[in-house]
């Protein structure tokens, strides 16, 4: 071919491009970067640290010059990431440099919702704000303060509780726990009692299973995925290890209304309608009792199972009960040999030919053993009817069990079924279903009790031990949901509803530090309403949300490039670490710190408490200054803040950190094996520490509290979804909406990311073509979506990988509208349409995020003032912004 | 002579769009200017029986690149890498590359008035590796000279053979970028005609 030859000066003068691109030429987004690099070579210092935009804390090193984070890479000597850095990760410069970052203390000058804003100094702010809770203290008592967070964007994340706890309040939430991983930590806490914090559940989004990240020496034969998607929320964690597991010729089974990434990858994928997840636990439990697919050894010597329940009195049977001066810690079997109940003295006892199954009459009592409690809890739910109740194939759930069955297998729990009242139900059956297989401490399970770097995850110490028994007492939700102890958190609704009645009490001031509460909560108009019953709103964050407007006062924080926190990975420590400073952004824990230190000067006297160590210990005094809080937790972890700076602290060699079957492991002290950390040393099936939860709020408090409405249950049991296309509700509103991450956010950050938003700039609702069809929908059409709490847009994502009657959405907010009357919540907000109210899991309170019913139709077009072109983010791309100096001594 | 290509195993990528964010961070991409991007293929079949797969798009690489021929200026050259590059001083901005791409892998860079695309981050030397494989979660990307058998991708090709390989449709113009795709993930689609990059209007 004879090629024109031109040159490009002429070329621009021929087709006259205006003088504002020839400014330009010459600076290609490549050219561009080719500076950089040369300029790189010189001056670039990479500095070690740790991501925070989730809780998977990848390692990253932080290409940093002249003070200014250039560009950022994962650590391959982080051994939970391997080098691996997800999108959420890689945005950590469009975040830390973010134009619309919160950079001042700011207080509101214009009305509440007005979003106007004065500049005050950290001192006035602080003052300002303790003042104000003194008084509420004073007037209304300190149980009118109340603190929120949550998981997305950089927490501190005991700090709020801790907060609570010195001011002696008892009420503080997050959208998360009782709707996000407390009903997992709960429910295996009681079932399998595990160790350190790790591995005690099954939750791959928490850093779990540690043996699916020892992929070269893999034992596992199965996985279940049950209502978790690692490709998505943890891809360069979880999402990286699955893939290598699958490669090493794992078996997997996903159990997700949307077509994954994983299901894609699954040998089967059981696409279950939302909400009806105990049904199939129910019947997964039901055919491997049945079909003897369980380890009877293991079910019969170290479960609770052959223990005999009085079904009166829904207690287990003590030696104590059927013998004068027996013991009450000594549980009681049938022996087949002697036909009679015998106590059985931990661990086992030979000589007995113990029944797993049965019901018996002892003393002229109805007794049954726990496994037999198990079996007719589940006798209802055969594979036909799960089938039918969860919208699948009955081959497809047989197939499904089948291949669990192939042993060591693990189930993993994600947070899909925390978001309905059937939660901690769904983590009991996740627990039964590890525990019945045997899965549990063995090579290829995920239960374990590996050693670990730390102790817990590096966090500030709550002082729990600092609230009254009698301001406990008057927790929002606490005498109910009595769970929700082990997170020492308050009720959601029960705020909800205190704010819009006045009753138990009145709520006067909310501390908050999260994203954005109003596309967290569930039923946002409500929450919407009720703000302005409040008196004080703080929020504290990186970046103003679409709950700002509503607040007194808005206090910048740390993006986490802007941190330094120990993070601990297996048998290491790794720094977060400050790369650069910005501003006069805080860490979070300092904020909190602060607000307690003024309120100790201003009288308080159990704030003033908490900074003295000797009346802390062994928990950690408030520190004024975070850099005496770094050396805290570095003493304690034995290492110095000043050497983990320098890359990482390797507290014991990888290949000491397994060790399998330590319940077999001999206690020195008593002479047997150290067996579980439940009540019975046993694994439990049958719960009765849920009932003795219920009546007392034991194991959590000490001093009796008064007990729940009625008893909890003691068995996984299935509610069908109150709003359901089975109930009058579905004619109006015929779809079921479920919920679930994409890879681009966390909760509800990074809405405000050029390069994520150039992805996925809208909120999608996945629809079926069948559906689709029906409510006359085309690919990519605007549409309206309904519930009986309100109507946002979406535009439609119209796919097979979504079930006919189900809808799929990810929560979303609109930064680029927070000036508007609608902040930004209005929009795309799916728990606009989610619900607040009753019904509730009766342990934990949790309401429903997921599994309501909705109504789409089209729309006009997209909302008004939403970005959707590439070029519209160009207002948020990162600015030049100089580092300044940390901020520090605003209270002396 | 070196050709610089990359092998992507489909069997392993989970579509989570990292490649895509670290090759825009890498190299400073406008908004609206892509050189990488991840196509969600599928889900094919009828609910609920599925498959599906995503093909990370990028520049292919062709040995007889049909770019490079139309270019009036020589902006668009091969380097000693066997990487396909635009010299920005020398582009025009006069489209004939993305007409003769067969797969529209070049973006124009409205601001700039530029094509721009894909260069293996040529800037950064080996043993530094493109942003997009660094990134990668699931280990799916492979670079380097297919034919020196110390690099990545010889070692991958050679594990894997020539079962599974699939290259994007090749009108003479040879295409070297390769993918692996079993049947147990997906079964390949067979498009005759690709636009990975829209021209902006």
């Amino acid at each position: 071919m004879k090629q024109l030859k031109m040159n490009r000066r002429d070329f621009i003068k021929a087709t006259a491009v205006t003088g504002t691109a020839l400014s330009f030429s010459g600076f290609g987004s490549g050219m561009l970067v080719e500076k950089a690099n040369a300029q790189e070579q010189s001056g670039v210092q990479i500095i070690t640290t740790c991501c925070r935009n989730c809780t998977a804390e990848c390692g990253v090193l932080a290409h940093v010059k002249d003070g200014r984070v250039i560009k950022l890479e994962g650590n391959p000597e982080f051994t939970r990431s391997e080098g691996a850095l997800c999108v959420k990760g890689l945005s950590g410069i469009q975040a830390l440099y973010n134009p619309n970052r919160n950079k001042y203390p700011m207080q509101r000058v214009g009305a509440r919702g007005e979003n106007k804003w004065k500049r005050v100094s950290w001192e006035e702010a602080i003052d300002k704000i303790a003042r104000k809770l003194m008084e509420f203290r004073e007037k209304y008592g300190a149980e009118s303060v109340f603190a929120s967070t949550g998981g997305g964007g950089n927490p501190n994340f005991m700090s709020p509780g801790r907060f609570c706890n010195s001011f002696d309040t008892p009420n503080w939430f997050e959208p998360g726990a009782a709707q996000c991983y407390l009903p997992r930590t709960l429910m295996f806490m009681f079932c399998y009692g595990g160790g350190t914090f790790y591995n005690s559940d099954t939750s791959l989004g928490d850093n779990n299973i540690h043996e699916a990240y020892d992929y070269n020496n893999l034992k596992t034969k199965a996985a279940v995925l049950w209502g978790t998607a690692p490709s998505y929320s943890g891809p360069s964690q979880a999402g990286r290890v699955l893939v290598e597991n699958r490669a090493r010729g794992v078996k997997t089974v996903v159990i997700d209304p949307r077509f994954t990434p994983d299901a894609s990858k699954a040998d089967v994928w059981l696409p279950i309608r939302p909400g009806t997840d105990v049904a199939l636990g129910l019947a997964w439990i039901r055919y491997i009792l049945e079909n003897n697919l369980y380890d009877y050894d293991f079910c019969l010597k170290w479960t609770n199972m052959p223990y005999l329940v009085n079904t009166k009195t829904k207690m287990y049977l003590r030696e104590s009960d059927i013998k004068k001066g027996g013991r009450n810690d000594v549980f009681v079997v049938w022996d087949k040999k002697t036909k009679s109940a015998q106590p059985l003295e931990y661990p086992w006892n030979d000589s007995f030919d113990v029944a797993i199954a049965g019901t018996y009459s002892v003393n002229g009592s109805e007794c049954k053993t726990g496994f037999q409690m198990l079996k007719e809890r589940a006798e209802p739910w055969t594979i036909k009817k799960a089938a039918e109740t969860c919208w699948l194939r009955e081959a497809d759930i047989v197939k499904a069990i089948k291949i669990y069955s192939e042993k060591p297998s693990w189930l993993s729990l994600g947070v899909a079924t925390d978001q309905n009242p059937n939660s901690t139900q769904m983590a009991h059956c996740a627990a039964i279903l590890n525990i019945i297989m045997g899965n549990i401490e063995k090579p290829g399970a995920a239960l374990q009790r590996f050693k670990n770097a730390c102790r817990s995850p590096v966090g500030t110490d709550p002082l729990m031990n600092f609230l009254s028994f009698d301001q406990l007492k008057k927790r929002l939700g606490g005498t109910e949901f009595k769970g929700m102890m082990q997170w020492w958190t308050g009720n959601v609704a029960k705020h909800l509803n205190a704010l819009k009645t006045g009753k138990p009490y009145k709520l006067k001031a909310w501390l908050e530090r999260s994203g954005n509460k109003m596309g967290t909560l569930a039923n946002t108009y409500e929450w919407s309403k009720v703000v302005h019953n409040l008196e004080l709103i703080v929020h504290m964050y990186m970046y103003p949300t679409g709950f700002s407007p509503y607040a007194d006062f808005l206090l910048p924080t740390n993006e986490w490039l802007e941190t330094d926190l120990p993070v601990d990975c297996f048998n290491k420590f790794f720094p977060r670490q400050a790369t650069t400073h910005l501003y006069e952004t805080v860490n979070e824990y300092e904020i909190w710190a602060w607000i307690v230190k003024r309120c100790a000067e201003l009288g308080h006297e159990q704030c003033k408490r908490t900074l003295d160590p000797k009346e802390t210990a062994p928990q950690h005094p408030t520190f004024v200054d975070y850099q005496d809080q770094l050396d805290w937790w570095c003493k304690s972890y034995d290492m110095k803040w000043e050497d983990l700076k320098k890359g990482s602290v390797e507290k014991f060699p990888l290949s000491e950190m397994k060790e399998y079957y330590v319940y077999k492991q001999i206690d020195p002290k008593t002479g047997k094996p150290k067996g579980f950390n439940t009540l019975s040393k046993k694994c439990e099936i049958y719960l009765e520490t849920l009932i003795t939860l219920g009546r007392t709020g034991a194991p959590f408090v000490k001093t009796p509290l008064p007990p729940a409405p009625h008893d909890y249950n003691p068995l996984p049991f299935f509610i069908e979804p109150e709003e359901s296309p089975n109930r009058p509700v579905g004619k109006e509103f015929p779809l079921v909406m479920t919920n679930g991450r994409l890879p681009f956010w966390h909760h509800i950050t990074l809405r405000n990311i050029p390069y994520l938003r150039e992805i996925q700039p809208v909120a999608d609702i996945w629809v079926n073509p069948v559906d689709a069809r029906k409510y006359g929908i085309e690919q990519s059409d605007w549409v309206w979506v309904e519930s009986k709490r309100g109507r946002i847009n979406a535009r439609a994502l119209v796919t097979e990988g979504i079930a006919t009657g189900t809808v799929y959405m990810e929560r979303f907010w609109n930064p680029e509208n927070i000036n508007e009357k609608t902040h930004g919540w209005q929009e795309m907000n799916v728990n606009v349409l989610s619900r607040s109210d009753a019904p509730y899991n009766e342990v934990v309170g949790t309401y429903t995020l997921r599994g309501y019913q909705v109504k789409i139709y089209k729309a006009e077009g997209a909302p008004k003032g939403v970005w959707t072109k590439p070029e519209d983010f160009e207002p948020w791309m990162p600015e030049i912004s100089k580092p300044t100096k940390r901020v520090s001594g605003v209270v002396k | 002579m070196k050709k610089k290509t990359m092998l992507i195993d489909l069997d392993r990528c989970i579509g989570c769009f990292s490649c895509e964010i670290a090759c825009k961070n890498e190299n400073n991409i406008d908004l609206g200017v892509q050189w990488n991007k991840v196509f969600t293929m599928g889900p094919t079949g009828v609910f609920p029986d599925l498959e599906m797969y995503f093909l990370p798009a990028l520049c292919q690489s062709c040995e007889n690149a049909p770019c490079v021929e139309v270019c009036p200026t020589g902006a668009s050259y091969i380097n000693e890498e066997g990487v396909i590059l635009v010299d920005h001083n020398k582009c025009i901005a006069c489209m004939a590359c993305i007409s003769a791409c067969p797969y529209k892998a070049r973006s124009f860079n409205g601001k700039n008035q530029v094509i721009e695309k894909c260069t293996l981050c040529d800037h950064l030397k080996a043993p530094d590796k493109p942003a997009c494989v660094k990134a990668c979660c699931a280990k799916a990307r492979f670079v380097g000279d297919a034919e020196d058998p110390q690099s990545d991708i010889n070692k991958k090709i050679r594990e894997v053979g020539t079962k599974n390989i699939h290259t994007l449709p090749d009108a003479g113009n040879k295409p070297t970028v390769k993918y692996i795709l079993s049947d147990k993930t997906a079964k390949w689609h067979d498009r005759k005609s690709w636009v990975f990059f829209p021209e902006k209007d």
